[in-house]
C-alpha cells in the first residue's frame, strides 16, 4: 500500500448535544491515543467554558493509529465547532477531510444543525457516514431515525452503526467503517506545496500555531513558506502532529494533518481558509473557499470600574491573539466612559468572549445591547454602515435604512408549528416554506431580520416549543426596512448607551417596556427622575422615579460611631458601581436588563 | 483648662428581650450579673485619665432591671476615681416597669440628674407586640415617680412605624408626656434588623409594617407637632426643650472624648475608637477589644457625618485644616445650589427638609 492509502481524514458533525465530543473521546480511548488515566471527560474541548457549555468552540485535531486486518492506519480526527456562529470555520475543517461521521441522536432524530452540517459536508464532497447515537436511552428509536436520515438528508443510512458513545457500545464498528468507507487522500507528494489552514492557536513561546492539512507536496522545518491571501512569508521552525498534544515530527506530506510554527507574531496573518505554499516553489492555484469572516453582531463593552479600561484593552488583545474573528475599536460613551465597540460572529461568540473576559481576566464588565450593522442611506447621498445606535444620524438626515436578513430553517414536531409561526411573525419574519419531513418533524423556512434574532429569539423558541425545536440560519443580505432609533432620556438627558434601533411598529412598545423596566431598576434619588423614551424629539413613553424620602436612620447608640461610619463608607463604595448620567445615578445592571425585555410587558 | 470627657457604662441585662432589639442585652442568671459588676468595677479601676468628666450615661440593656445598689455603687466608684464637673449630666436609662419610686429615689440620691424612659408607645397592644415588659399606665406612673424623686430632666423614647400607627396616636401619646412635663423626646423609626424575631416575622409576612413613605409622613408630622410644643429637633432623632439637649449625646456628635465601660462599650480616646467585646467570656478576660486609629481622612468623614446629623453642623475650617477643602467638590456646590445644605458663618448645615435622606447626602460629601 502506498503511504496515503493508510491515512483517513475525517470529522464528526452533529447537532448540538447529539454526542460529538463523547464519540471523539471513545475513538481516542479505543485506539489507545490517550491513556485511560489521562482521560478527562470530553478531551477535545480544552477550554473550561467549552466543557461547561457542552459546546466546542476551538477545533482540536488529533492523530490516532488503528490496526485493522493487520494493517496500521493513521486516522486524523478533525473536530468542528458545533454552532451556527462558526459555520465558516466548520466549512474549512470539512475541506480538510475526505469523510464525515454524521451523528444523529436516536431519540431526537434529525435537527436543524444535523441538516445544515450535512449539507456543508455534501458541498465539500465528503463521504458521509451516518451513526445513530444514544441507543441506550429508553426513548431511542434507531430504525425510525435511519429512515428520517434517508428522507430528510437524502443519504443511505440503513447500515448506519447504532452506538452508545456514553457506554462505549459498537465504537469498533465506527472505526471499521472509517477505514472501509472514508476515501484515502490522493494528493501529489511531488507537486508544489499546498496546505489548508483550518485553525490557528496562539502559543506564548512559538507564536501562532497553524493547524493544517497538507493537500500536495511536503513541508518541514527550515522551509520558506508563503501564505497566499495574507501575502506573508515565513520560515518554518517546527512541524508536528497532534496526539492530541503537539508532538514535533520530521515533516508533513500530502494527506497529513498537523501543525506548523514559523515565529508568526500576528494571528491575523494565518486566517482560516488561507493557503500555505513554498516560497521557492509556489503552487499556481490557491485553495478555493477562502473568505474573510465579518462580524455580524456588535456591542459595546465597558468596565464596571472605569479605571480598569487598560485591563480591558489588555484582555481583548490577548483574546484576539487566539481569535482573528474578534474585532474591536475604542468607543467613548457619555454614560459608560471609555470602552470598546466589539464585533462578533454571532450571539454565542459574544457570550463566550464576554464570559472569558470576566472569568479569565477577572474583570467586571458592562455590555450594551447587541446590535447588528445597518446600511444607512442619507439624504445627501452618503451611505454609512453603522452598528452603534448612538451614532445614528437624525431622522431627517435619513433617506432609508437597510437591515441584514437571514434565511432561517426551523425543525419542530408538528404540534409547535403554530407557536413557531407566531414567534416568527412577531419577529417580523417572512414565511417561505413548510415541509412535513415525516409524521414527527416539520421544517419551516422563514426570512428573518438578524436584528430580531439576536435579542431573545433562542429563548423564546425554546420556551414556545418546550425545547423541541431547533434552529439554523445563514445571512442573506440587506433589505430596506422601516426602522427608527429609540432614545432613552433620564432627567431630560439622553443616555447614549441605552439607545436602540427598532422597527417603527414596535418602537412604541419597546420604548414603553424599557422605561417601565428602568423605573424598577433605578433607585430613588434625592430628586424626582423622569425616564422617557423618544423617537427624535417625540416622547413616546414616560415614567417617573419619585424622590427618595428616607435612608437608614440608624442611631448612633452608645457612641458606636465606627459602625455608622463604616455603613456610610460601604454605601459610598456601592455608589462606585453606579453610573452617572447627568445628575442621575443608575446601576450597572440597568444596561444589561434592557436586553431581557419582553415586548408584551 | 482641663480636658473634658464623658463616661458611658453599659448594663447589658434585660428582663425580657424585645422582638426588634439587636443590641448587646441579655436575660441573665444572677451569677453572671455578679461577675459582670465585678468585672465592670475592675475595668473602671484600671482606667485612668486626666481631665474632668462632663457627662455620665448608664445605658443598656436596662440599667433599672438590676438592684439599685449595684448601679449606685458604680456611680460612686466613678465619682471617687475621676474629677466630676460641677454641672455634670448623669443619665440613667430605665424601663417603666422596673423604675419604682424607691429605685428612682436611690438613683437621685446617688447623683443621677437625668432619666431616660423607654416608653416606645402608650398603646398596650403595641407594647405587648413589641415584647416590652411594661404597660401604658406603668409608663405614666414611672414619669410621675421620677418627678417625685426629684428628677427635673426626663426623657422618653417613642417608636415610629408601628403597625397601624396613626399620627393622632403619636401626638396624643406625646401630648400626654409633654403634659407630664418631660423635657426631652427621642423618636426612632422602627428598624427591622437582621437576627431579630421581628425580621423573621416580616420575612414570613406574619406582620405588615407601614410603608416607608407613610412612616416618613408620620415622622415629619410628629416633628412638626413637637416643634409646636417647643421641642426642637437638635439631632435626627432627638427633640428637646431649650436647655435640655442631652450633653452626653452632643459630646458624641461633636467628636468629644469618652470612655466606655462594660460589654460592647465604645470609647473615643487619644484619637482611637475602641470597642469592648460583645461576648461575656471575652469581656471578662479583656479579650477582643478592637482599636482603630482615626486618621485625618476618617476624622473628616466623622466630622461631616456627625455634624450634618444634628443642628450644629460642621466647620469648614476644621476639615480644611485636616486636608479636605470640601467647598471645591462638585457635590458640595451642587447641594449648596439646590439648597440641600446651607453655609452660615463658616459652618455647614443640612436643610431640615432633607434630614431623612441625610445618609445619601453625607455619602456624596465624604472625601
Amino acid at each position: 500500500m502506498n503511504r496515503q492509502e493508510e491515512i483517513r481524514n475525517f470529522c464528526i458533525i452533529a447537532h448540538i448535544d447529539h454526542g460529538k465530543s463523547t464519540l471523539a473521546d471513545r475513538l481516542m480511548e479505543l485506539t489507545g491515543s490517550v491513556a485511560k488515566r489521562d482521560m478527562q471527560e470530553q478531551l477535545l474541548d480544552s477550554m473550561d467554558l467549552e466543557r461547561e457549555k457542552g459546546i466546542t468552540i476551538k477545533l482540536t485535531p488529533t492523530t490516532m493509529s488503528y490496526n485493522f486486518n493487520g494493517e496500521d492506519y493513521t486516522l486524523n480526527l478533525i473536530d468542528t465547532p458545533g454552532h451556527v456562529d462558526f459555520t465558516y470555520e466548520v466549512s474549512r475543517s470539512l475541506a480538510a477531510c475526505e469523510g464525515a461521521i454524521l451523528i444523529v441522536d436516536a431519540s431526537q432524530g434529525v435537527e436543524a444543525q444535523t441538516l445544515a452540517n450535512a449539507y456543508l459536508a455534501i458541498d465539500n464532497n465528503l463521504e458521509i457516514l451516518p451513526v445513530i447515537n444514544k441507543i441506550d436511552l429508553p426513548s431511542a428509536r434507531p430504525e425510525e431515525v435511519k429512515l428520517e436520515i434517508e428522507d430528510v438528508v437524502g443519504i443511505f443510512a440503513e447500515d448506519a452503526p447504532c452506538i452508545s458513545a456514553k457506554n462505549g457500545t459498537n465504537i469498533d464498528k465506527v472505526l471499521e467503517m472509517i477505514v472501509k468507507r472514508v476515501p484515502c487522500p490522493s494528493g501529489d507528494e511531488n507537486a508544489p506545496l499546498k496546505c489548508l489552514i483550518f485553525d490557528s492557536v496562539y502559543d506564548n513561546f512559538k507564536g501562532a500555531v497553524c493547524v493544517i492539512r497538507v493537500i500536495d507536496g511536503s513541508i518541514k522545518a527550515g522551509d520558506k513558506i508563503f501564505i497566499m491571501q495574507a501575502k506573508k512569508s515565513y520560515e518554518v521552525t517546527e512541524v508536528g502532529i497532534f496526539k492530541p498534544k503537539m508532538e514535533a515530527c520530521e515533516k508533513l506530506m500530502a494527506g497529513d494533518v498537523g501543525y506548523i510554527t514559523a515565529s508568526i507574531k500576528n494571528i491575523s496573518d494565518v486566517r482560516v481558509g488561507d493557503t500555505i505554499t513554498n516560497l521557492n516553489n509556489m503552487t499556481k492555484f490557491p485553495l478555493e473557499g477562502y473568505k474573510e469572516v465579518q462580524p455580524v453582531v456588535f456591542c459595546g463593552i465597558f468596565t464596571a470600574d472605569g479605571a480598569k479600561y487598560n485591563d480591558l484593552k489588555e484582555a481583548l488583545l490577548k483574546l484576539k491573539l487566539n481569535d482573528a474573528s474578534l474585532q474591536f475599536s475604542p468607543e467613548v460613551s457619555q454614560a459608560l466612559g471609555f470602552g470598546f465597540r466589539c464585533g462578533f460572529l454571532g450571539l454565542l461568540h459574544l457570550e463566550i468572549i464576554t464570559e472569558r473576559i470576566e472569568r479569565e481576566f477577572n474583570l467586571d464588565i458592562i455590555t450594551t445591547a447587541p446590535s447588528v450593522s445597518y446600511m444607512i442611506y442619507k439624504t445627501n447621498g452618503d451611505v454609512l454602515e453603522i452598528s452603534n445606535p448612538a451614532n445614528f444620524p437624525t431622522p431627517v438626515e435619513i433617506e432609508k435604512i437597510c437591515e441584514p436578513m437571514v434565511k432561517a430553517s426551523l425543525f419542530t414536531p408538528p404540534e409547535y408549528v403554530g407557536a413557531i409561526m407566531d414567534l416568527c411573525q412577531d419577529k417580523r419574519g417572512v414565511y417561505k416554506n413548510l415541509q412535513y419531513l415525516d409524521k414527527t418533524r416539520v421544517k419551516i423556512d422563514y426570512d428573518l431580520p438578524l436584528g430580531e434574532i439576536i435579542y431573545d429569539f433562542f429563548d423564546k423558541l425554546k420556551s414556545a416549543t418546550k425545547g423541541y425545536a431547533s434552529f439554523d440560519y445563514e445571512l442573506s443580505g440587506f433589505v430596506e426596512s422601516d426602522l427608527v432609533k429609540v432614545d432613552i432620556l433620564l432627567n431630560g438627558e439622553k443616555c447614549d448607551a441605552l439607545s436602540l434601533i427598532a422597527h417603527k411598529e414596535k418602537a412604541y412598545s419597546r420604548g414603553r417596556a424599557i422605561v417601565e423596566k428602568l423605573k424598577k431598576i433605578i433607585p430613588r434619588q434625592l430628586f424626582e427622575v423622569p425616564i422617557q423614551a423618544a423617537i427624535g424629539n417625540k416622547i413616546i413613553a414616560r415614567e417617573t422615579v419619585s424622590a427618595m424620602r428616607k435612608d437608614v436612620l440608624a442611631k448612633c447608640y452608645g457612641g458606636d460611631i465606627t459602625r455608622k461610619r463604616k455603613l456610610l463608607e460601604k454605601q459610598k463604595e456601592g455608589k462606585k458601581r453606579m453610573r452617572q448620567i447627568g445628575s442621575v445615578e443608575i446601576p450597572s445592571e440597568a444596561f444589561l436588563s434592557i436586553l431581557k425585555i419582553d415586548d408584551e410587558n | 483648662m482641663k480636658t473634658k470627657f464623658s463616661i458611658y457604662v453599659h448594663i447589658p441585662f434585660c428582663e425580657s428581650k424585645c422582638i426588634y432589639c439587636d443590641f448587646a442585652s441579655f436575660v441573665c442568671a444572677k451569677e453572671i450579673k455578679e461577675k459582670y459588676f465585678k468585672a465592670l468595677k475592675n475595668e473602671i479601676n484600671d482606667f485612668s485619665k486626666e481631665g474632668v468628666v462632663s457627662s455620665i450615661y448608664f445605658g443598656g440593656g436596662t440599667p433599672s432591671c438590676v438592684n439599685a445598689k449595684k448601679i449606685t455603687d458604680i456611680l460612686k466608684l466613678i465619682k471617687k476615681k475621676f474629677v466630676i464637673s460641677e454641672n455634670c449630666e448623669i443619665t440613667i436609662e430605665c424601663n417603666p416597669n422596673s423604675a419604682s419610686f424607691f429605685k428612682l429615689s436611690a438613683y437621685r440620691r446617688a447623683g443621677f440628674n437625668r432619666v431616660s424612659f423607654g416608653v416606645q408607645s402608650l398603646k398596650n397592644e403595641a407594647l405587648k407586640f413589641l415584647g416590652r415588659a411594661h404597660t401604658a399606665s406603668q409608663a405614666i406612673r414611672a414619669v410621675l415617680n421620677a418627678q417625685k424623686a426629684g428628677f427635673k430632666n426626663i426623657s422618653v423614647d417613642f417608636l415610629i412605624g408601628l403597625q397601624n400607627q396613626k399620627i393622632e396616636d403619636l401626638t396624643d401619646e406625646a401630648l400626654t408626656m409633654i403634659n407630664l412635663n418631660v423635657s426631652h423626646i427621642s423618636a426612632y423609626m422602627l428598624q427591622v434588623e437582621e437576627r431579630t424575631p421581628l425580621y423573621k416575622m416580616v420575612k414570613l409576612n406574619q406582620i405588615k409594617l407601614p410603608k416607608e413613605d407613610d412612616v416618613i409622613g408620620l415622622y415629619n408630622d410628629f416633628s412638626k407637632f413637637l416643634k409646636k410644643h417647643k421641642f426642637e429637633r437638635y439631632e435626627i432623632s432627638n427633640f428637646a426643650k431649650k436647655n435640655f439637649y442631652s450633653k452626653h449625646n452632643i459630646n458624641y456628635w461633636k467628636m468629644g472624648e469618652y470612655a466606655g465601660f462594660g460589654l460592647s462599650a465604645h470609647s473615643f480616646l487619644d484619637g482611637y475608637r475602641i470597642s469592648n467585646s460583645d461576648n461575656f467570656a471575652d469581656y471578662f478576660n479583656g479579650k477582643n477589644r478592637e482599636k482603630e486609629f482615626i486618621d485625618n481622612k476618617k476624622r473628616i468623614e466623622e466630622i461631616i457625618m456627625l455634624g450634618l446629623r444634628c443642628k450644629f453642623g460642621f466647620s469648614l475650617l476644621e476639615i480644611k485644616n485636616l486636608g479636605f477643602d470640601i467647598t471645591k467638590t462638585p457635590s458640595y456646590k451642587n447641594f449648596l445650589n439646590n439648597k440641600i445644605i446651607k453655609e452660615k458663618r463658616g459652618r455647614v448645615y443640612l436643610n431640615q427638609k432633607y434630614i431623612c435622606v441625610s445618609n445619601s447626602i453625607i455619602c456624596e460629601l465624604l472625601p
